[in-house]
């Protein structure tokens, strides 16, 4: 199919899904026991207080209309002011949205060069010792909640070691952030744990497919050694469903942030979303909410984009 | 010098569940210029002695013995020793053309590729060489072609290009493991013609592994035959195929349907007896008629079976009632737009009450998808489908649920038709379920049995999972999960072509006998000409979604109307060797003529 008919397909749907998100939120969102004014002017408000809360934040309206008002100002990219900040929605998360973003890229790009040569590795040496002790600690890595492991890194490396600190630059700027790799080690390290596990383990099952492929014995019956038939075939043929996986793993990455923000205190949108969760601050959760579900839908939509690149059976509709 | 010798090569496989011996003592040896031919049915372990002539063997295998390839010991070589030797002395074409090729790796790159591997050639002048072996192989534009993915090329096409790496260095040895048997016959015939050139011109030894004792007949010099890991016979193609001394050869060559060809001996098929081969001068194994006293192992099948001649006098005492199934002038496209598929156009057929009509043609003609609208599973774009006189495009809801029930269907695959996750017991119940709601569950139990009782299967399989049984059983579950309903229609798409001749032969004998007491009519889809002519009444030849021509089995298969269904029949080889050459040399004055 044409490239460009693909990609406007594509970016239509993607829109619709960003639409339905957003009703999602609005909804669950309302659903809320007591609603916000209930959150922002505490257990102590008379009922008249709330109405007059409401009243003026528009929230006594019909939920269409408040939704589609919400709507209408999300077009001139007004997100609201928040509650308790009593700044534009669009300002904070303009603020705090290239941390996170420099923080989940890093682990994520960690966590790949990481994995992606272990789960080969891993395969070549299918049940062996190596395998064994590599699979279990995936398993450990995987199954321990994040900030449990951000804990222990903590301990180990800011007491026992004394190796990093243990918060994470605190600047304002992508420069004043950079300027302190030390301390951006622990909170990437801890980001790319879990990635590391779960990407090593789906690269060691493609692998492992692709090795019992009839191609790797075709290319073995032609004179092929073990080197040419892993890194000329295997790699690329694993590489496409990891790549496939990677878009899908984008809201687990902003979950993570989420968990290692806090444990370092690096005021990226986790901290922003975390905040705002305990104070339901609506305009600001809703506002991380729609920027990771685009996140999420851009990531699926790139790693589809990449895929026809890689894989030509896709782009003939053949995979 | 033999280019490959085979001394006492054992085979030992390390499973969970122990050792399993696949080739026990096999000793063979193959000429150069020679062509030997490796058959015998699945586990014999004729593809294992193949791969551990190349050392291809899988990990969990154990070798021993000697096998020396052009002087060089291959059990026990190192893998740095072995790759020098694979691809350049030795190579390999494998049985799946779709599988056997780098998905992502273009075809010119991926002969390249073998060439480079023990040539010092420039990436440029390997490029320029692999243009030329496609070339060679008979692909068309070869520059141009070069430069596609495997999924660009037809099946038969791909294998032209696995043939062209396995050629690249010219071997003195070429293995051949099943290289026709994913193909069309008439793919097949040419494929064969390529690979014989091939080895004529060069002098390769071949050591070819098939189970098709047509392709033996038409390629091979001498013969081997195996049966559980041994050779128990080996002579020259001429001695096995025509005067088998094992009992085993006897039997396999008994299993095989012969296609009876109007020419070849020219045996005119009469009304009745015409399966007991009692012309048949030019075939002394007299495959569909076992010698008296032959064991009981040669099960006199076809004699059991509807013999082609009887079953139209009853066909035309039942052809008072409505076709059971009538499809006109039926029309389906896939997909929509300029690159939509016609799967079909203008289709009509015909199953009459109790007739078996064979929908025979070559991949993608259109056959199945015939077999599937008949099914309602697929939807029409035009034309209209009709079951027991019922319009089945007008039918809703339970009117279509109903008429629906009365079809019955067996797929090609044993292992992927039936749940792996339910019992044999539940697989026949299951159509129960979905169609007779009300029946108790003592009586639903009782009609399992009675089904499982029907395809001769013991009643101890029932609480077994499918993939506790062998291919044929399964494949007689399927069979039982058809019938447990009692249709007045079995639709069968290529029952067979997964299994073996002998077991294919059972089950095929007991779709038949089931057929003559239970009074269903078969649409029976396949590939093999050989099947349709010995079980199929009427046959239809469908070719790109169009049907060809159709009419009774014998008259077409024997005096074929049509150029198409004539080189289709002209294709598939015949197990006889003398027979084989004479229509092969016959095909070709016939083709420059």
């Amino acid at each position: 199919m044409d490239t460009l008919l693909y990609l406007t397909r594509r970016v239509l749907q993607a829109l619709a899904v960003i639409l339905i998100v957003t009703i999602v939120v609005f909804c669950l969102l309302h659903a809320l026991p007591g609603g916000p004014a209930r959150g922002i002017l505490g257990p102590q408000a008379t009922a008249g207080q709330i109405a007059a809360f409401n009243h003026e934040q528009g929230l006594d309206r019909p939920l269409p209309v408040q939704y589609a008002y919400y709507l209408g100002t999300l077009v001139h990219g007004d997100l609201g002011t928040s509650y308790t900040l009593n700044e534009a929605v669009s300002r904070l998360i303009e603020q705090r949205l290239p941390k996170t973003l420099v923080l989940t890229v890093l682990s994520a790009l960690v966590g790949l060069l990481l994995a992606i040569p272990l789960g080969m590795w891993q395969a070549v040496r299918r049940n062996k010792p190596a395998d064994y002790v590599i699979t279990t600690l995936s398993f450990v890595a995987y199954s321990t909640p994040v900030y449990f492991l951000g804990l222990v890194l903590v301990l180990l490396f800011t007491q026992t070691l004394r190796w990093f600190p243990s918060q994470a630059p605190q600047g304002d700027t992508l420069a004043q952030v950079f300027a302190d790799p030390a301390a951006l080690v622990l909170p990437v390290v801890t980001g790319a744990a879990s990635m590391i596990a779960v990407f090593s383990r789906y690269m060691r099952a493609a692998t492992l497919e692709n090795l019992s492929e009839d191609y790797v014995r075709t290319a073995r019956a032609g004179g092929a050694r073990q080197g040419a038939i892993l890194f000329r075939h295997v790699f690329r043929n694993s590489l496409t469903p990891v790549v496939a996986m990677l878009g899908y793993y984008v809201p687990v990455l902003f979950g993570g942030a989420l968990v290692v923000e806090q444990l370092f205190n690096y005021p990226g949108m986790g901290l922003l979303f975390w905040s705002a969760a305990q104070s339901s601050d609506y305009p600001v959760l809703l506002g991380c909410v729609l920027v990771i579900s685009v996140a999420t839908v851009v990531g699926t939509l790139l790693a589809d984009v990449v895929q026809r690149i890689v894989d030509p059976r896709v782009k003939a509709g053949r995979a | 010098m033999n280019i490959l010798d085979i001394e006492d090569l054992s085979v030992v496989f390390t499973t969970d569940t122990g050792d399993v011996p696949a080739v026990g003592g096999v000793s063979l040896r193959v000429r150069p210029g020679e062509t030997l031919a490796l058959v015998g049915e699945s586990g014999s372990g004729k593809s294992t002695v193949a791969l551990a002539a190349m050392g291809l063997l899988p990990g969990n295998a154990r070798a021993s013995g000697r096998v020396t390839v052009d002087g060089t010991e291959i059990v026990g070589a190192g893998e740095a020793e072995l790759a020098g030797l694979r691809g350049r002395t030795a190579s390999m074409v494998f049985q799946e053309p779709a599988s056997a090729l780098d998905p992502l790796t273009r075809i010119g790159r991926q002969i390249a590729e073998v060439v480079r591997n023990h040539r010092p050639l420039s990436r440029a002048e390997a490029a320029r060489e692999a243009v030329e072996l496609l070339r060679k192989v008979g692909i068309p534009e070869p520059e141009r072609r070069a430069s596609a993915f495997p999924f660009q090329l037809s099946g038969g096409q791909r294998q032209r290009v696995v043939i062209a790496m396995a050629i690249a260095n010219s071997p003195s040895l070429l293995i051949a493991d099943e290289p026709t048997t994913a193909l069309d016959v008439t793919v097949q015939a040419e494929i064969l013609d390529l690979l014989r050139g091939l080895a004529a011109d060069s002098g390769t030894g071949v050591l070819l592994v098939t189970h098709n004792m047509g392709v033996v007949a038409d390629f091979a010099d001498r013969v081997a035959v195996m049966l559980r890991g041994d050779v128990v016979e080996t002579g020259s193609v001429e001695e096995v195929l025509l005067r088998p001394t094992h009992e085993y050869t006897r039997r396999l060559l008994a299993a095989v349907p012969r296609l009876k060809v109007d020419g070849e001996g020219g045996v005119p098929v009469g009304a009745t007896g015409s399966v007991t081969g009692a012309g048949e001068a030019s075939a002394p194994v007299a495959a569909e008629a076992p010698a008296p006293g032959d064991g009981q192992a040669t099960a006199p099948v076809a004699a059991e079976a509807p013999a082609p001649g009887e079953k139209p006098v009853a066909d035309d005492e039942e052809a008072a009632g409505p076709p059971v199934v009538h499809l006109r002038d039926v029309a389906v496209r896939f997909g929509r737009g300029p690159g939509a598929v016609r799967a079909l156009d203008g289709v009509s057929l015909d199953v009459r009450p109790g007739e078996t009509v064979g929908l025979v043609g070559e991949s993608g003609s259109g056959k199945s998808t015939a077999a599937r609208v008949a099914l309602g599973l697929v939807p029409t774009n035009s034309g209209s489908v009709s079951l027991f006189g019922t319009d089945l495009g007008r039918a809703r809801g339970r009117a279509r649920r109903a008429l629906l029930s009365g079809v019955g269907v067996v797929l090609q695959d044993p292992v992927a038709s039936l749940d792996a996750r339910m019992s044999v017991a539940e697989c026949v119940a299951e159509p129960l379920r979905t169609h007779r709601r009300g029946m108790p569950a003592a009586e639903r139990r009782e009609r399992v049995a009675e089904a499982l009782e029907l395809v001769r299967l013991p009643r101890e399989l029932a609480r077994r999972g499918p993939r506790e049984l062998s291919g044929g059983q399964r494949q007689r579950v399927s069979l039982a999960r058809a019938l447990v309903l009692r249709p007045r229609l079995l639709v069968a798409d290529e029952p067979t072509s997964a299994l073996d001749v002998s077991v294919q032969r059972t089950v095929l004998e007991v779709i038949a006998e089931l057929q003559d007491e239970l009074g269903f009519a078969c649409l029976f889809v396949s590939h093999d000409l050989a099947v349709v002519q010995e079980f199929a009444q009427r046959v239809v030849v469908m070719r790109a979604g169009r049907v060809e021509e159709q009419g009774p089995t014998m008259s077409t298969l024997l005096h074929p109307e049509t150029e198409y269904t004539r080189r289709l029949i002209a294709a598939v080889p015949v197990p006889d060797p003398v027979a084989q050459r004479r229509r092969r040399a016959a095909d070709r004055t016939g083709a420059t003529a």
